[in-house]
């Protein structure tokens, strides 16, 4: 085993975590709302843009922004459906509700767009970079390079400026923030496009690595909560070092026990890491 | 003498309890005007139905007048932008907002003719302790902190009446006599400020005007030198802190 090669490896995988994770950590720790549907809004966006593709005949570097788009817009539906819950700030209703989001999203998936596997191909994962014995895709620096500055530039807006005030004003006491005339539903609408859109872009940059299916997004979703649990609960930093430290030990652990198993092992890491701290990474 | 604040028949009911039975208050412009009675005598209930704001779902009726412009059906920040705001009781800062971005939600009002739109720097003047502690989030500050915090939060709104819930409640008595004695003097200054306080002996010095509230309803309105002599005062109220 190259351990360089893994190491890369894990960097790689730990920034697709993240990206795919970021949504659930603002929605989370921002607005304290969930979507369950968070795993199969990842399939969709894959397949609009693998759709774009092939129906449209755009470019990949066309159809990732519209399907970012298309997701944005599908937030705004579904925040506008689910306004009164969310208002009430009530999770359990949220969650069978947008659990069942998630099912017809998938269903409606499979009708549509069929239940063979697809492959939705990016130029850029067939540009590789060969250094001595490391290999890696210019995907995987877009990757890296975009989940890096995504995190950075969030950070810098819920902590550097207004509108993050504004966000984190709301997220703490929503009835305190109607005092100072904040809209809390227009700022938990923005949140929750925010969620959409970011999946979206995971997708677009993550699921090339492999064939589509309309049957995924459970892995991701799974993949998301060892992310943002391991965070601390609405961490952005916490949350980009959750991925990193989860890609690690995924690319390890594969290369050196077993990737059958990575999943499992991933949990027990989680409930390990819970167990000495319970706020998680990112704990104070 | 006009009336900043005119409140007519106000009464709150949450489900079928009466909170507030049919409550008259007047603030006269450049006054400050105080608010007693015991626990659970309604209010906060009061003042908040005022602002238009409640933390419960209280059912409202009655009239609030601006300045003689009506403010029923307006959200609170509605009325905050025509000068009527409120600093709640309890927590009225945010914890994980530092000072300056406390102070920074506030978006000053485009027209505050006839009222006095606080700077940062007037804020600081006023409690030069918030100028050092500007960094600091909120759940690093003390209650008096925190308090200066909330009142600025409302001067920044430049508000004509100011409508205080209990600012003191958990403060040292030199706190509650500075901070209160602050309130008076931007009264002096032409605010109109209608003050719930359980701290009887410092209110009773600095109001122009009492009311006593008893299970939701108004049961004396005195000038505040006539009041100190009332029985009823001095029993329902100034007795529990002359003991
Ligand atoms: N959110 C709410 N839901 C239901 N009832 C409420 C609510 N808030 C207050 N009440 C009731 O209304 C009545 C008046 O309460 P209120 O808070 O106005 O009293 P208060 O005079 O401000 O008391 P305190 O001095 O303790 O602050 C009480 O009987 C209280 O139980
Ligand atoms: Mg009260």
């Amino acid at each position: 085993m190259n351990l360089t090669q893994q190491v890369i490896n894990g960097l790689v995988l730990g920034s697709g975590y993240a990206l795919v994770a970021i949504g659930w950590t603002v929605l989370l720790g921002a607005a304290r709302l969930v979507n369950f549907a968070h795993g199969q809004l990842y399939m969709l966006a894959a397949f609009l843009a693998w759709a774009a593709m092939q129906k449209l005949g755009v470019s990949y570097f066309v159809a990732v922004p519209l399907s970012v788009l298309a997701l944005g817009l599908l937030g705004v539906a579904l925040q506008g459906m689910m306004q009164r819950l969310v208002m009430q700030q009530n999770l359990t209703s949220l969650m069978i509700v947008t659990l069942g989001f998630g099912y017809v999203i998938q269903g409606s998936a499979a009708r549509i767009f069929g239940g063979d596997p697809q492959t939705f191909a990016s130029p850029l994962e067939k540009a590789s970079v060969h250094l001595g014995e490391l290999w890696f895709t210019w995907q995987d620096v877009v990757t890296l390079v975009g989940t890096l500055l995504l995190f950075g530039v969030l950070w810098l807006v819920l902590n550097r400026t207004r509108l993050g005030a504004l966000v984190r004003s709301v997220a703490e006491d929503p009835k305190l923030a109607q005092l100072f005339g904040i809209n809390a539903a227009q700022v938990y609408i923005g949140v929750f496009v925010f969620e959409c859109a970011a999946v979206a872009l995971g997708a677009g940059l993550v699921a090339p690595r492999s064939p589509i299916l309309a049957s995924m997004g459970f892995d991701e979703v799974i993949l998301t909560f060892v992310v943002v649990v391991l965070g601390g609960i609405g961490s952005v930093g916490g949350s980009l070092l959750a991925g990193f430290g989860l890609g690690m030990f995924t690319a390890l652990f594969g290369a050196l026990v077993s990737p059958a198993y990575t999943t499992a092992a991933a949990f027990l890491v989680l409930l390990t890491v819970l167990v000495v701290r319970p706020g998680g990474l990112a704990a104070r | 003498m006009t009336d900043s604040l005119e409140a007519i028949g106000i009464t709150v009911r949450y489900g079928g309890n009466v909170a507030v039975d049919g409550i008259d208050v007047a603030v006269p412009a450049g006054r400050m005007v105080g608010m007693v009675g015991a626990n659970g005598a309604g209010k906060s209930t009061l003042i908040n139905a005022i602002a238009g704001w409640s933390r419960g779902t209280p059912v409202v009726r009655g009239e609030v007048r601006l300045a003689g412009q009506k403010m029923d059906g307006l959200p609170p920040h509605r009325r905050a932008e025509r000068g009527l705001v409120l600093v709640p009781e309890g927590k009225g800062i945010f914890a994980e907002l530092t000072v300056m971005e406390n102070l920074a939600l506030v978006r000053p009002p485009a027209d505050t003719r006839g009222r006095h739109a606080f700077s940062m720097d007037d804020i600081f003047t006023l409690f030069p302790r918030l100028a050092e502690r500007r960094g600091h989030k909120g759940r690093m500050l003390s209650g008096g902190e925190r308090q200066m915090v909330a009142v600025s939060r409302a001067l920044r709104a430049a508000p004509a009446v100011l409508l205080l819930d209990e600012p003191s409640a958990g403060l040292a008595p030199r706190l509650v006599h500075e901070l209160l004695t602050t309130m008076r003097g931007l009264v002096d200054r032409g605010l109109s400020l209608l003050l719930v306080e359980q701290n009887a002996r410092a209110t009773l010095e600095l109001v122009d005007e009492l009311y006593l509230l008893e299970r939701g309803k108004v049961v004396a309105r005195e000038a505040a030198s006539d009041m100190k002599d009332d029985p009823r005062i001095l029993e329902a109220y100034l007795g529990n802190l002359t003991a």
